[in-house]
């Protein structure tokens, strides 16, 4: 069965800086597949290409099998895009926007008429659709953004940072809505910058670092693979030259006195190095293991905190 | 696709106070203020007054008054005095005659006023006062009208040269709103979801400038029709050179507006800048004040601005009978050269992605 998406040595340089280098990726179709990645990562030029808005520097993108390069109008067709913005008109009704984001996928008459029903029905904004959307709260905003990306009936539905800014009453929303959506056949990329949502969400996740996917797999295959041996140390004594000499043995972060090591070749090296600086290791734990000491180990970087890309 | 985009546009039009102020309210308070402020044509204006004095029963002053009276450009101010005469200069009088009962006859004028008002009332005055002397003197110059030049109507109003002048100031102002909703679209992202649909990139530029061209034919039919149902204007040439005129200056207009779009900058600098450079124009073009009385150099850089052609080409299609479409085709063609100048470069500058 052919891919829902698949990237091929995709890339996009700016000038003379390289924003993606080559992102090699396939998409399953029915799943939703998380794409993870800090600040800078190249997610969302990454989603851009793939949605034929930016045009790739290298690579080819296929949707549903259909070359973008070659046919775009067929592959955008299979396509829905869920921008980081909320990519509507304030001034006009949610009725007026479905219209005409539809209209530019070719929907006419009461098929269009139906698919916006169908739309508005499902991100739960059907009793308000003929208000102008200025008066919507931002979680409304945030499901008519959904339903913008998904009235023309895609195959494939990038969301892109869908849940930014939302109460937690729409976010809910949004997540059963992406849950049905798949359980109805349909695929999505959904990037976030919340861990616990990709791991709660998606089948599978693609960790994107320096524009390029550095890991793919399910959320249990990267915690297996990466975040199995992480610890937390408290030390004293040399503590800055002991988290310097860590540093060539492993993935550390630091939050207040706790120090969060994912070890590169086992512990032992690390405490050496910790008693080779002149610190002395108070107290040691084993860490839970989770998506984002995965993601720590994989990029060297919290997601939270470095906001999306 | 150029439907739906016609119909979101005058959806959010509808609902745009500002354009709406912009586009079609305030061009009709400046078209009713001056147009009531101002009168053109041979039949309009006030013959302007003269004082005189002569001696009571002196031929020649009797014969110069009479010649003054019959002028269709002068009335005569009797005086009490010769020193009452070269006072009333002073005041509202725009010259006068003292003629004493020998000798020449004295023109008191502002020697202050500019020589180009100073100088065809003096030699309006000499050459009348050298008919009244000798009537039977030929006259040595025969008035003429410029060849292929077209005679103006005769029952020109303020209205319609402010009209014209008005319509092309404020149509010109579309391409603030062609360049703010380009900045808009990319501000809040609808621009990266119109591009990820299946339209080729020319439509979805072409989608977003057509509501625009449309917008702008409205805004020029609607104040022209205000001119002639609210203001009693008539088109004295060519109808047809209207119609043709107003589509090359709508379409100059939205080609500009593509290419403030490609200049890039914010809704506030667009704005902001963009009205100041279409006031410059206008100023420069004579929509705010007639090029003929501008300095030579001045007119000549109106000419490189499409806003002088469009005006140049309303007058002679309004005021000036018998114009017709192919005597409008300097005018025309002009506007269209402008048109794709500015086209052209804009979408050469113009990017897609950012």
């Amino acid at each position: 069965m052919t891919a829902a998406l698949a990237l091929h040595g995709l890339g996009k340089d700016y000038g003379a800086r390289t924003a993606v280098g080559a992102v090699d990726l396939e998409v399953r179709r029915g799943e939703i597949l998380g794409l993870l990645g800090p600040n800078g990562a190249g997610k969302t030029t990454t989603i851009s290409m793939a949605c034929g808005v930016v045009t790739p520097t290298r690579g080819t993108v296929e949707i549903g099998g259909v070359s973008l390069a070659k046919q775009p109008r067929e592959a955008k067709r299979k396509l829905g895009l869920v921008p980081q913005d909320l990519a509507l008109y304030d001034e006009l009704s949610a009725t007026q926007n479905l219209s005409y984001f539809g209209a530019l996928y070719g929907l006419r008459g009461d098929r269009l008429a139906s698919r916006i029903q169908w739309a508005l029905g499902i991100v739960g904004l059907a009793e308000r659709a003929k208000e102008p959307i200025k008066q919507y709260s931002g979680g409304m905003k945030r499901r008519l953004n959904l339903a913008a990306g998904l009235v023309h009936e895609p195959e494939l539905v990038m969301l892109d940072e869908p849940t930014v800014g939302v109460d937690p009453q729409s976010r809910n929303h949004i997540f059963e809505t992406v849950r049905k959506l798949r359980d109805a056949g349909l695929t999505v990329v959904y990037t976030s910058h919340y861990m616990e949502e990709v791991e709660a969400l998606c089948d599978r996740v693609a960790v994107m670092d320096g524009g390029a996917i550095v890991a793919v797999g399910t959320v249990a295959e990267l915690i297996a693979q990466y975040a199995g041996k992480g610890v937390e140390l408290e030390l004293t004594g040399e503590v800055d030259a002991a988290i310097a000499a860590i540093g060539a043995h492993g993935v550390v972060s630091r939050e207040g006195t706790a120090v969060r090591v994912v070890p590169a070749g086992g512990l032992a090296p690390v405490i050496a190095a910790i008693e080779g600086a002149g610190a002395t290791i108070a107290r040691i734990e084993s860490r839970r293991a989770t998506l984002e000491t995965a993601f720590l180990a994989l990029t060297g970087r919290a997601l939270r905190d470095e906001g999306g890309a | 696709m150029f439907l739906a985009a016609i119909t979101k546009d005058v959806w959010l039009l509808l609902r745009d106070r500002g354009s709406l102020i912009r586009l079609f309210a305030v061009p009709i308070i400046f078209i009713s203020v001056f147009g009531s402020m101002f009168k053109f044509g041979p039949k309009h204006g006030e013959p302007q007054p003269i004082a005189i004095w002569f001696a009571p029963g002196d031929a020649r002053g009797l014969a110069i008054a009479h010649q003054l009276e019959l002028s269709e450009g002068f009335v005569a101010r009797p005086a009490t005095s010769a020193d009452a005469a070269r006072e009333e200069v002073k005041h509202d009088a725009k010259a006068a005659l003292v003629i004493p009962p020998t000798g020449p006859v004295e023109l008191v004028l502002d020697l202050e006023a500019p020589i180009q008002n100073r100088a065809p009332l003096q030699g309006a005055l000499t050459g009348l006062v050298v008919h009244a002397v000798d009537p039977t003197m030929v006259p040595p110059v025969i008035v003429r009208a410029p060849l292929g030049v077209a005679k103006p109507s005769d029952d020109i109003s303020g209205f319609q040269i402010t009209v014209p002048a008005n319509s092309v100031l404020f149509g010109f102002f579309i391409v603030i709103t062609v360049a703010l909703s380009f900045a808009s679209e990319r501000r809040t992202g609808t621009w990266r979801r119109v591009l990820s649909a299946p339209v080729p990139r020319w439509q979805v530029l072409l989608a977003t400038l057509v509501p625009y061209y449309l917008v702008g034919l409205l805004q020029l039919t609607f104040l022209f029709g205000i001119g002639f149902l609210a203001f009693g204007m008539h088109v004295a040439g060519t109808w047809a050179g209207l119609v043709v005129l107003s589509m090359a200056v709508v379409l100059c207009a939205v080609a500009l507006g593509l290419l403030f779009a490609s200049l890039g900058g914010t809704e506030k600098q667009i704005g902001g800048v963009g009205s100041m450079t279409l006031l410059v124009m206008a100023l420069l073009g004579g929509c705010m004040f007639p090029r003929i009385a501008m300095p030579h150099l001045m007119q000549q850089i109106g000419n490189f601005v499409p806003h002088s052609w469009a005006i140049d080409g309303y007058y002679a299609a309004i005021v000036q009978r018998g114009t017709t479409l192919v005597d409008l085709a300097p005018q025309i063609a002009a506007l269209l050269g402008f048109a794709v100048a500015f086209g052209g470069l804009g979408r050469w500058r113009f990017r897609f992605e950012k």
